[in-house]
């Protein structure tokens, strides 16, 4: 198993020989390119964080020549788009954003600290859930998504979702991740009628079906649960075959209605950190570059082409890392 | 005989609404008692007569008798429904649309569409749709919420962004609609021919029924009427910015508005739950909600900045020098409640300081930098120490709510029964503040009979 950590920060020698020898401006994707001129830039030129802000290019060229002599330790990009982007000025849209960070993922089946190649195996299942969901449920298309490092940002550019505040983001991060419990009981003219969101299978029921049966199967037996004892954890893995194959009504019954409720209940709270919400309702955040080194970890933040078969360790690894003497 | 039911009874804003508002002619008819209009009420089938002070005479009136409704019903245990039953009476469709209006200028023009009025105004006009529907027979509620749907939305294929402005002020969750490929299904032959081979054990037509239906209609029906009241507050908001006097009518209606909500507060505690206004006092911890009581327990690297300064500094501030913020909806400065800061001094920081000081690692060791930040949530600016002279720099950030706490620090939130309905914990603090005062006065009531007895 490779571990990020053994994975050394890179050199200033090791970031010059990757700008000026491996990097290509043509590695940054077109949906940043052709909008250069609205994006604020930020780097970080010494590993403390990106405070060289408010940078604007004029040209693709200009940021290749930035970014060949200065070789950062970091380079970020607005998911904002401004008319002045120089002084953060007259916003005019953003990227609706997902980042998916591996270490903080709240399931996990690997005991690492920071992040392995199980959790960042993991973060991508998840990725591929909200997917999923932003094109079946939600309808967006312009979909890109990108390994940053620890993690996966997933940028969607559809117009519709461009413009939409903080509250309409929050609102979509919780639909993605399955953080509330659908209701289960429904009144119809002269009767309830009950519908567990399992035999739903369609719209947020289906949506939160799928989160908690990621969840469900990712458990240990080390997995801490709010209000779930040690006795209804070991319960839910003896039991958890049965939906594997979809046997929900059979699952809840082994458990019993009120420890099911208390086991859904408790996945539902934790759904909120499959994604850093913080950065979805973020209407001015920068993110990492495409196409940057993440020196921290030395490895490249990489646009993935196909996430069902991307593999980190193959495509985002620079040349230099390879060339190290043990 | 089935006589339709105006589309304006539902819905003032609609087409039909705007030609009653059209033929009202004279602006000064509204304070003209209107024989019409008591004709109306005194015929309600239910209305209660016993008083003159229950029947509105005139449009003016009418307006006031919307809100005490709205009011009363919320807050007052001997709510007498009788009282209002003209509401319901659907006859009364032109002079109700009028007092809409008059509800919506006066707000507009007088307190702007983020006062509390407006909020009141939007919120009772939701609720009177709900309860008019349910008056009516099923064809009819069926009938009307389906054409006043039809009217505002024109789109057979109804993306779920349309909602923005629903979704983005909450009065819409987008896990209630039904969503397939971007498009909100709302249609009973779109859904049946979208997800029936899908469902398995289970009638598709009944589910139909359940997760759409009827219900979700009317709730799309009702929020966007509220919203596009609110939207029209706040229109009348910016005409009457650019005009030089606001017609005097309209500004003592606003007054009445007023007046008639300040009643409900001192009598019945509005909007709170709990009786009256929460005075300032000495905290305490074991009134503290979960996730507040985490953050005093210490947090561990990663949260801890957001937790003591963006949460913990705002909730305990607040809870001890103005814990009625959200009831009294004015913005303070600390000196207006802590003249000398004494209190900030002895006990507002040292609870913070402690909690920062059992982070692991302890938040200002090694990030001395954000005890500026502290003072400045405290609006004392950028500088290490909350000084007079600097007050107003920043402002006096008030507590975040539940919802922000989720995103923000989704792990501290880890509701208990009481967190039920509450949407701040700061109204957490003060419910159960209130609910001890009220045991120990209870306690002490029941010590004072033993010892009689």
């Amino acid at each position: 198993m490779v571990k990020i950590e053994y994975l050394t920060p890179a050199s200033p020698e090791e970031r010059k020989r990757y700008y000026r020898e491996e990097w290509d401006i043509k590695q940054v994707p077109d949906y940043i390119t052709h909008s250069i001129q609205e994006r604020e830039f930020g780097f970080d030129h010494v590993g403390r964080g990106p405070n060289d802000r408010y940078k604007v290019f004029r040209t693709p060229d200009l940021l290749k020549r930035f970014l060949k002599v200065r070789t950062p330790f970091a380079a970020y990009c607005s998911v904002a788009f401004y008319d002045k982007p120089r002084r953060r000025d007259r916003w005019t849209k953003a990227e609706l954003v997902f980042d998916v960070d591996a270490k903080d993922i709240p399931i996990r089946t690997c005991e690492c600290e920071g992040v392995c190649e199980i959790c960042l195996n993991e973060a991508r299942e998840i990725v591929c859930g909200i997917l999923d969901t932003l094109k079946a449920d939600l309808g967006l298309n312009n979909i890109h998504v990108v390994y940053s490092g620890r993690g996966y940002h997933i940028r969607v550019l559809d117009n519709d979702v461009m413009g939409v505040n903080s509250d309409v983001r929050s609102q979509i991060v919780k639909y993605l991740v399955g953080a509330d419990v659908p209701e289960n009981e429904y009144s119809l003219d002269y009767e309830k009628v009950s519908y567990e969101h399992f035999v739903i299978p369609f719209g947020y029921p289906n949506v939160f079906t799928k989160r908690i049966k990621y969840s469900i199967l990712h458990l240990n037996e080390h997995t801490e649960l709010d209000g779930v004892n040690k006795k209804l954890l070991n319960d839910v893995l003896k039991n958890r075959h049965l939906i594997e194959d979809d046997n929900w009504g059979l699952f809840k019954n082994k458990l019993g209605p009120l420890r099911y409720k208390k086991v859904v209940n408790s996945i539902a709270s934790l759904n909120m950190s499959l994604v850093d919400a913080k950065v979805s309702i973020d209407l001015k955040r920068i993110l990492r570059l495409p196409s940057s080194l993440h020196s921290m970890v030395s490895m490249k933040c990489t646009e993935v082409k196909n996430i069902e078969t991307f593999d980190p360790f193959k495509e985002a690894v620079p040349k230099f890392v390879y060339e190290r003497k043990e | 005989m089935n006589i339709m039911v105006s589309a304006a009874f539902i819905n003032p804003l609609s087409d039909e609404g705007e030609i009653i508002v059209r033929e009202l002619g004279d602006f000064e008819r509204v304070l003209s008692d209107n024989d019409d209009l008591v004709q109306i009420v005194t015929e309600s089938r239910s209305q209660e007569l016993s008083d003159d002070s229950l029947i509105p005479h005139n449009y003016v009136d009418l307006a006031i008798k919307r809100i005490e409704w709205y009011a009363k019903k919320k807050n007052d245990r001997n709510f007498d429904h009788k009282q209002y039953d003209f509401l319901f009476n659907t006859e009364i469709v032109k002079f109700d649309v009028i007092a809409f209006y008059l509800l919506c200028q006066a707000v507009g023009v007088k307190y702007g569409p983020n006062s509390r009025e407006s909020r009141v105004i939007v919120e009772s006009q939701g609720k009177l749709i709900e309860y008019r529907l349910g008056k009516l027979s099923k064809n009819e509620r069926g009938e009307i919420v389906t054409n006043i749907l039809n009217s505002l939305i024109i789109t057979t294929h109804l993306k779920w962004t349309f909602f923005e402005d629903l979704i983005s002020t909450k009065k819409l969750k987008l896990h209630d609609l039904i969503l397939d490929k971007g498009e909100i299904i709302l249609d009973r032959e779109d859904f049946l021919e979208r997800f029936s081979h899908n469902i398995q054990g289970r009638k598709p037509e009944k589910m139909y029924e359940a997760l759409i239906g009827d219900r979700i209609k009317e709730l799309v029906m009702i929020k966007m009427v509220m919203q596009n009241t609110e939207n029209y507050i706040l229109k009348v908001g910016e005409i009457s910015e650019r005009e030089i006097e606001p017609n005097p009518i309209l500004l003592k209606l606003a007054d009445r508005i007023s007046e008639v909500l300040a009643a409900s507060v001192h009598s019945y505690g509005f909007g709170s739950g709990y009786g009256g206004s929460v005075k300032a006092s000495a905290l305490n911890p074991k009134a503290f909600p979960p996730c507040v009581k985490k953050v005093m327990e210490g947090m561990k690297s990663g949260g801890r900045n957001d937790a003591i300064i963006m949460f913990l500094t705002p909730f305990i501030s607040y809870a001890r020098l103005y814990p009625s913020v959200f009831s009294e909806n004015v913005s303070k400065q600390i000196s207006d409640v802590d003249p000398t800061l004494l209190i900030v001094q002895n006990e507002v920081l040292p609870i913070i300081f402690g909690a920062a000081e059992r982070c692991s690692p302890p938040l200002f060791e090694d990030q001395p930098q954000d005890k500026v930040n502290l003072n400045a949530k405290l609006g004392f600016g950028m500088h290490q120490t909350p000084e007079l002279k600097n007050e107003g720099e920043t402002t006096w950030y008030t507590p975040m709510s539940c919802e922000k706490v989720k995103i923000h620090l989704p792990s501290l939130c880890k509701p208990d029964e009481n967190c039920k309905k509450i949407g701040n914990p700061l109204s957490y603090y003060n419910r159960m503040i209130w609910k001890v005062k009220k045991e120990s006065k209870t306690e002490s009531t029941a010590e004072q009979k033993d010892d009689n007895s």
